[in-house]
């Protein structure tokens, strides 16, 4: 029983560092349709600042973060600035300038560092396990889990709360109108595009301790994001959140059945059964559009 | 005949011409020279294979290197086998390393060649076929047929990397024997062996040619452009799409046998979503919209990569890049849209010339009948 439940705690953690990561990924796709491939390198970005940031200037991750935020933030508005903004019109081909995005970024980052792996240390106030009965969860793994929903708590407030937010949920809704009543829906795709990117640069810099940082860690990290987003269901905040919990959670069942790639080769059928029947994922966005 | 169809053939025969006989005599007909270019024609084979689906019928395949790979493998391991025959058993070294007690069943069909080549064709169409049916019946399209192929291309090279008894794991399958075809070997330097490479690519373009330019072609154009009025029409939107995935599969696993020839071993990154990524950039580069442009398109990158690559060690990476990113910004259509593009300027411009100088013609012959008949008078 120990075993299930470790399984499943791990599972957890592994959902919370999906959700982060796919969050910013939900905004842009939501909001924009852009099929952001670059988002792996988002992460990647985040994940290097973190490593720049403790080892030239000795800050932890926690204190960081803002930093980081910052500036994988910065990071986005200019891509979106400099490409994603021509392609609107193009669903289909932001599938292929970003990735072109994320080959340059890999290759800029591993002329600048370095291909060597990385490695970012733990903030120490967060070392050190609890055990609950045979169920062992190291203190950092349960911060992540909180500290996801918190991000996600954030963005739903940022969202549904915010003039930011009523005004995106507005350009989401009808771009045109929205424009008429005097929404600049330029500057408010550019501010999405960049909160996303953030995000996504928070999500790596966090994983940092858990995972060795190198130039290509997002490519595959983009996939499994990608695959919640649509499970979720495209605009649904709570989709995504769901989604990456079960996605986290069957990927650790099926590891713990079989083995692990195995179990991992189970989840991406069933992903693709679920897409296959149910495009519009799990949550489906009932505004009428 | 129209004149798009004569365009077409201007253009194959074009190309024919420089595979043929224009690269050979720049390479100086040398064998190793003429050995990278046989692996830039077999990844423009493949670039083709794509555009096929994407550009023909609309179905933005991301998994292309799954079937590729299937090709790869099956060939693979017809070589393996033959390199094998005097291991114990006739078993590959690896499956020795990881206990394997006897040559696994699927392997077995595997000795025979035409089984092998009929395989390397036939079993990346029945993948396509599977996938067709399940995502088309479903009415699956745009992004939803990228996510799921995507999907599936990890999937399938999880396992392939898992399975390592049986497929040699991250190694791949290496150290092969030459290929041997109605008593020639396949020495991958040689002339003759760049020959067969490129015949295979000229007989695959004029294959999908045929298939684009029959009813199914026109069908599959109109599909692309409204699948709903297709529907109307009364066609079967679905069948006609998982007929053109299963063609660019076969031919996508056709690429991947000559790519195991060239190359001499099979890997898991040829199932990796960075080389499945690369195909579309290369079809996308020449332009989706016509098949030669596409294979040109890839065989054109990846010139470019390998002369940049010696230049500057790791630069062309981002070279590469940024290249695509401006080919998807400011020519959407590819090399073939920008050519396109200006041939059509170029034919309206000498059309317009014609008419004004029959127009001129015109007036100055109604003029001089004029005075002649002024002088007549």
């Amino acid at each position: 029983m120990d075993v299930f439940f470790n399984q499943a705690f791990a599972g957890l953690s592994m959902a919370s560092i999906l959700l982060m990561v796919a969050l910013g990924l939900a905004i842009i796709y939501g909001a924009m349709g852009v099929i952001n491939l670059a988002h792996g390198e988002f992460v990647m970005l985040g994940a290097y600042s973190a490593w720049l940031l403790q080892s030239y200037l000795g800050l932890g991750i926690l204190a960081s973060l803002p930093l980081i935020f910052l500036m994988v933030g910065l990071i986005g508005l200019a891509v979106e600035r400099g490409v994603v903004r021509w392609l609107y019109h193009r669903p289909l081909d932001t599938i292929l300038a970003t990735w072109g995005i994320g080959i340059v970024l890999q290759q800029l980052v591993r002329m600048g560092v370095g291909s060597d792996s990385r490695y970012v240390a733990r903030p120490t106030i967060l070392d050190g396990n609890v055990a609950i009965g045979g169920v062992v969860m190291s203190n950092y793994r349960i911060f992540l889990v909180f500290f996801s929903l918190s991000v996600l708590a954030a963005t739903w407030y940022l969202l549904t709360r915010t003039e930011f937010g009523t005004k995106l949920r507005a350009v989401i809704q009808n771009k045109e109108i929205s424009e008429c009543y005097g929404i600049r829906t330029d500057r408010i795709y550019a501010l999405a595009f960049a909160y996303g990117a953030g995000l996504a640069g928070i999500a790596g810099a966090l994983v940092t301790p858990l995972v060795s940082v190198t130039p290509g860690m997002g490519t595959y990290l983009v996939v499994d994001a990608f695959l919640v987003v649509i499970v979720g269901g495209v605009g649904s905040l709570l989709g995504t959140a769901v989604a990456s919990g079960l996605v986290g959670e069957a990927t650790a069942l099926f590891s713990f059945l079989m083995n692990d790639t195995l179990g991992r080769v189970a989840v991406l059928l069933a992903i693709i059964m679920l897409i296959r029947f149910k495009p519009q994922g799990l949550f489906p966005d009932k505004v009428r559009r | 005949m129209n004149r798009n169809f004569s365009f077409d053939c201007i253009g194959y025969a074009l190309f024919a011409l420089l595979l043929l006989v224009v690269v050979p005599w720049g390479l100086g007909f040398d064998g190793f020279e003429l050995n990278t270019f046989a692996r830039y024609l077999t990844l423009g084979m493949v670039a083709m294979a794509l555009a096929l689906s994407w550009g023909c019928a609309g179905i933005l395949n991301l998994g292309q290197a799954a079937t590729f790979g299937l090709g790869a493998y099956i060939m693979a391991m017809h070589l393996k086998l033959k390199a094998s025959v005097n291991m114990p058993d006739g078993m590959p070294d690896f499956m020795g390393w990881t206990n394997v007690e006897s040559l696994p069943w699927f392997w077995e069909p595997f000795h025979s060649l035409p089984v092998t080549i009929a395989a390397g064709l036939l079993v990346p169409a029945a993948v396509a076929a599977v996938m067709g049916i399940f995502m088309f019946r479903g009415r699956i399209t745009g992004v939803f047929v990228a996510i799921i192929t995507l999907a599936f291309l990890v999937a399938i090279q999880l396992v392939f990397v898992e399975e390592q008894r049986y497929t040699g794991g991250e190694n791949g399958l290496t150290g092969l024997a030459p290929l041997e075809l109605f008593g020639w070997t396949a020495d991958n330097y040689s002339l003759s062996f760049y020959y067969f490479v490129a015949g295979c690519l000229i007989c695959a373009l004029v294959l999908a040619l045929a298939l684009v330019r029959s009813k199914v072609g026109l069908v599959l154009r109109a599909i692309k452009e409204n699948p709903d009025r297709v529907r109307f029409f009364g066609y079967d939107v679905a069948r006609y799409e998982t007929l053109a995935f299963c063609a660019s599969a076969a031919i996508a696993g056709w690429a991947g046998m000559l790519y195991v020839l060239v190359l001499e071993f099979a890997s898991p990154t040829y199932m990796g979503v960075p080389f499945s990524l690369a195909i579309v950039i290369w079809c996308a580069v020449g332009g989706r919209d016509s098949l030669v442009a596409a294979a040109l398109g890839g065989i054109i990158v990846n010139m470019l990569e390998g002369r940049l690559s010696d230049l500057f060690v790791d630069g062309w990476t981002l070279f590469l890049g940024m290249l695509f990113i401006l080919v998807v910004l400011v020519m959407p259509r590819g090399l073939f849209g920008v050519f396109h593009g200006a041939l059509a300027r170029v034919i309206a411009f000498y059309r317009q010339a014609r008419l004004e100088r029959r127009e001129s013609l015109a007036i100055s012959r109604s003029v001089v009948s004029g005075t002649h008949d002024k002088g007549g008078r």
